[in-house]
C-alpha cells in the first residue's frame, strides 16, 4: 500500500515510466503471441515432415519451387529399397492459378497458403508421427473414394463458407466436400485434400508444358497401329515418344515410410545413395534440423523484441527510482534511525520498482491481448488468425516485467541501502 | 541504578577538506540511568548532535568506549546497529519527520514494524499509545492534515512502540510554540515519570533543559 502511495507521490513521472513499459510489454505480447502462432505452425509441419522420409524432384527445394517430376517408376523402385515400407506419390499445388495481375498473392501471405494435396489413396504410406486427422465434420478420404471428393482444411471451410456435403468448383472442376477437419493451427488447415488423380489433371492444366505433353500424347494415343505403320521413321519415333507420356508419371512430391525396425536415417540415406541422379531425400532428421533453423530465426527476433524491452524499460525505471530515492533521502535516514536495516530499506525500493514494472506489464500485456484478439477477430473471418494467446505466454509476460522492474530496481535500492544514517539524518 | 549509556573518552572527528578537519567531540564523557531525563546543551556547533547521533548508533565515534544497556557499541557494525537501535532506542526529531504517505497509525505501526512486533501487536500497541497522546481520533490522518503539536505526539508515540531503554529527543521543541512546547515537555515528563522511560534532549530551550533532572553541558566539542 505504501508503494503505491510512494508511486502516486509523483503521479506524472510514475505514469511516464510505466507507459515505457506499457509498449515495451505490448510489443513483446503481440510480437510473442505471433510467434507462439508460427512456432505453432512450424511445430506441426516439423511433426510431420519428421514422420516420414520426403522425396521431391532432383532441382527442388523442400520449400517448393519444383520444375521437375517423380517418375511412378522410380517410385515403385524406391518402395522397393532395404527398410522401405511404402512409397505415396503426391501432387502440391496452389488451391487457386495466380492471378496474372497480381502474381505474389496469397504466396506472401502470414502461414501456408491454400494448396491442393493429392493424395495416393492406394499408398499404405503412413505418417509416423502423423496417423490421423481429426475431422470436425464428415469424414477423411478413403481408398476408393471416387476422384470427385475433397475433404478441407478448417481455414478453407471458413474462408470459402464451404460445408460438407456442399458441391463446389476448384481451378474450373466441381468437387464434393465430404469432410472438414479440426483445426490443427498447421499446414492442413489450409489444405484440400483429394485424390491423387484429379489433383495431378489439375495440376496438368495450370502447366503449359505438360499440357502440351498431354495433348500430344492423347492424340497420339488416337492413332493406329497400322495407320503408325505408314509412317516415316521420325514421325513414328516422335508419336511414340509423345504416347509414352504417363500421368501417372506427374508426382511432385512423394512420402517414404520406414518399416519396423529400422533407422529412418539409415534408410534415407540407402534411398539417397541409390536414387541421388533423380531425386532429392530429406531424412526426418534433416528436415527437423532445418525446420528448427527457420524457428531459431524467428524466435531470434521476438527476443530481440523482448530485450529492447527490457534495455529501455530497464534505464526508464533505474532513473526514476534513482530521482525517488535521492528525492526520499530524509526518509531512508527516518527508517534507517526507527531501526530499518539496509535491506528493509533495498527491499522496499526493489519491490516499488518490480510493482512499476508489474503494473506496465499488466497493462501492456492487456492492450497487446485485446489487439490480438481483435485482429484475430477480424482474421477470423478468413480463418487466418496470426496470434495465438496462451496463458503460459502472459504469465511469462507478467513474470518478466515484474522481474524487469525488479532488476532495473536492485541498482538504485542498494544505494538507498548503503545510505549512511547519518548522513541521510543529516538532511533533516 | 542500572546505567543505560556509559560513554569514556568520546571522539569524532570530520575530515571537511584535506587540511581543515573539524574536532566534533573531543574526550567526552557521559553517563545516563536508568529513569533519567537528561538535557544536553550548549551552544551552537558544540557537538551535542554529534553526540546525539553516536548515542543513537547512527554515527560511531573515533575513540573512546561507548555501552548502551550493558553493550558495547563502540566498534559496533551497521548490521547489528541497526537491531539495536529499533528495539533499545527511540527517536524523536526536530522537525517531526514522519512519513508524509503515511496515517499517523502507520507511522507509528513502522516503528513497530522495525522492532519486529507482529502486526497485530503492533497495531494494538500504536492504537493505545496514540490514545494515550490524545490522538484517538487522529490516527487516520496523514501528518500534513495535523498540527505541530499533533504530529509531535505521534513522533513521540512512534519512538515509544517498541518499549525502548533510551528516548533520543534531537530539539523536540524547536518547531513548536511556547504553550505547544510546555505540553510536549509534560508529556515527556509523564511517561518519565510514570513509565520510568529515560530521556535524553538535545535542546536550545532553557525552558526544557530546566525541566530537565540533569543538564549536560558541552563547549567546543568537550564537557563544559
Amino acid at each position: 500500500m505504501e508503494i503505491l502511495r510512494n508511486m502516486w507521490r509523483r503521479k506524472f513521472r510514475t505514469f511516464l515510466t510505466i507507459f515505457g513499459i506499457v509498449i515495451g510489454m505490448f510489443a513483446f505480447t503481440v510480437m510473442g503471441s505471433m510467434a507462439l502462432n508460427f512456432n505453432k505452425m512450424i511445430d506441426g509441419g516439423k511433426r510431420f515432415f519428421t514422420g516420414q522420409i520426403s522425396i521431391m524432384p532432383k532441382g527442388s527445394s523442400y520449400m517448393g519451387g519444383s520444375g521437375g517430376m517423380l517418375p511412378v517408376d522410380t517410385l515403385n523402385k524406391i518402395a522397393q529399397v532395404e527398410g522401405v515400407e511404402a512409397v505415396a506419390a503426391g501432387i502440391e499445388l496452389p488451391m487457386e492459378e495466380p492471378n496474372p495481375d497480381d502474381p505474389i498473392g496469397s504466396s506472401m501471405s502470414f502461414g501456408v497458403p491454400p494448396t491442393i494435396e493429392g493424395t495416393d489413396l492406394g499408398s499404405s504410406y503412413r505418417n509416423r508421427n502423423w496417423v490421423t486427422l481429426d475431422m470436425k465434420e464428415g469424414r477423411m478420404l478413403e481408398k476408393g473414394d471416387s476422384d470427385d471428393k475433397i475433404v478441407i482444411g478448417s481455414t478453407i471451410a471458413l474462408d470459402k463458407n464451404w460445408h460438407v456435403g456442399d458441391k463446389v468448383k476448384i481451378r474450373g472442376r466441381e468437387f464434393k466436400v465430404i469432410g472438414i477437419i479440426n483445426k490443427t493451427m498447421t499446414g492442413p488447415d489450409s489444405y484440400i485434400f483429394m485424390p491423387i488423380q484429379p489433383a495431378r489433371e489439375l495440376y496438368i492444366e495450370s502447366n503449359p508444358f505438360l499440357k502440351s505433353l498431354k495433348e500430344q500424347s492423347d492424340n497420339a494415343a488416337k492413332i493406329s497401329d497400322a495407320a503408325l505403320a505408314t509412317m516415316s521413321l521420325e514421325t513414328r519415333d516422335q508419336i511414340l515418344q509423345a504416347k509414352s507420356f504417363k500421368t501417372e508419371d506427374v508426382n511432385t512430391v512423394a512420402s517414404a515410410s520406414w518399416e519396423e525396425g529400422f533407422d529412418s536415417e539409415v534408410v534415407a540415406n540407402r534411398i539417397k545413395d541409390q536414387f541421388k541422379d533423380e531425386v532429392l531425400v530429406l531424412s526426418p532428421q534433416k528436415m527437423g534440423e532445418e525446420i528448427d533453423k527457420a524457428m531459431v530465426i524467428f524466435n531470434a527476433i521476438i527476443l530481440g523484441v523482448a530485450l529492447i524491452a527490457l534495455v529501455v524499460g530497464s534505464f526508464s525505471i533505474i532513473n526514476t527510482m534513482v530521482m525517488s530515492i535521492s528525492e526520499r533521502t530524509k526518509e531512508i535516514g527516518i527508517k534507517k534511525a526507527l531501526g530499518a536495516s539496509g535491506w528493509a530499506i533495498a527491499r522496499e525500493y526493489t519491490l516499488e520498482a518490480g510493482v512499476i514494472g508489474l503494473l506496465g506489464g499488466a497493462i501492456g500485456m492487456g492492450l497487446g491481448v485485446l489487439t490480438a484478439v481483435l485482429l484475430n477477430h477480424r482474421m477470423a473471418q478468413k480463418g487466418a488468425e496470426i496470434f495465438l494467446i496462451q496463458t503460459n505466454f502472459l504469465v511469462t509476460v507478467i513474470i518478466f516485467s515484474f522481474a524487469i522492474g525488479i532488476i532495473a530496481g536492485i541498482i538504485p535500492a542498494m544505494r538507498a541501502a548503503k545510505m549512511k544514517a547519518v548522513d541521510a539524518i543529516r538532511e533533516l | 541504578m542500572k546505567i543505560i549509556i556509559s560513554g569514556k573518552n568520546l571522539k569524532k572527528s570530520y575530515k571537511m577538506s584535506k587540511t581543515n578537519i573539524i574536532q566534533a567531540l573531543n574526550n567526552v564523557d557521559i553517563e545516563v540511568k536508568e529513569g533519567d531525563f537528561s538535557a544536553i546543551v550548549g551552544p551552537s556547533g558544540c557537538g551535542k548532535s554529534t553526540l546525539l547521533h553516536i548515542l543513537g548508533l547512527l554515527d560511531r565515534p573515533d575513540e573512546g568506549t561507548l555501552t548502551i544497556d550493558g553493550i558495547d557499541v563502540s566498534k559496533m557494525k551497521e548490521k547489528q546497529a541497526h537491531k539495536l537501535r529499533a528495539k533499545k532506542i527511540g527517536f524523536v526529531f526536530q522537525g517531526f519527520n514522519l512519513i508524509p504517505t503515511l496515517t499517523a497509525l502507520e507511522n507509528v505501526m513502522l516503528a513497530g514494524k522495525y522492532g519486529g512486533l507482529k502486526f497485530k501487536e503492533r497495531k494494538v500497541k500504536a492504537l493505545n499509545l496514540l490514545e494515550k497522546m490524545g490522538l484517538k481520533d487522529r490516527v487516520n490522518h496523514k501528518p500534513n492534515e495535523l498540527s505541530g503539536g499533533e504530529q509531535q505526539r505521534i513522533a513521540l508515540a512512534r519512538a515509544l512502540i517498541n518499549e525502548p531503554s533510551l528516548i533520543l529527543a534531537d530539539e523536540p521543541t524547536g518547531e513548536l510554540d511556547s504553550k505547544t512546547s510546555l505540553e510536549i515537555i509534560e508529556m515527556l515528563k509523564r511517561f518519565n515519570r510514570d513509565e520510568n522511560r529515560t530521556f535524553v534532549i538535545v535542546t536550545h530551550n532553557d525552558e526544557v533543559a530546566r525541566a530537565c533532572k540533569k543538564i549536560i553541558h558541552l563547549r567546543d566539542g568537550k564537557n563544559a
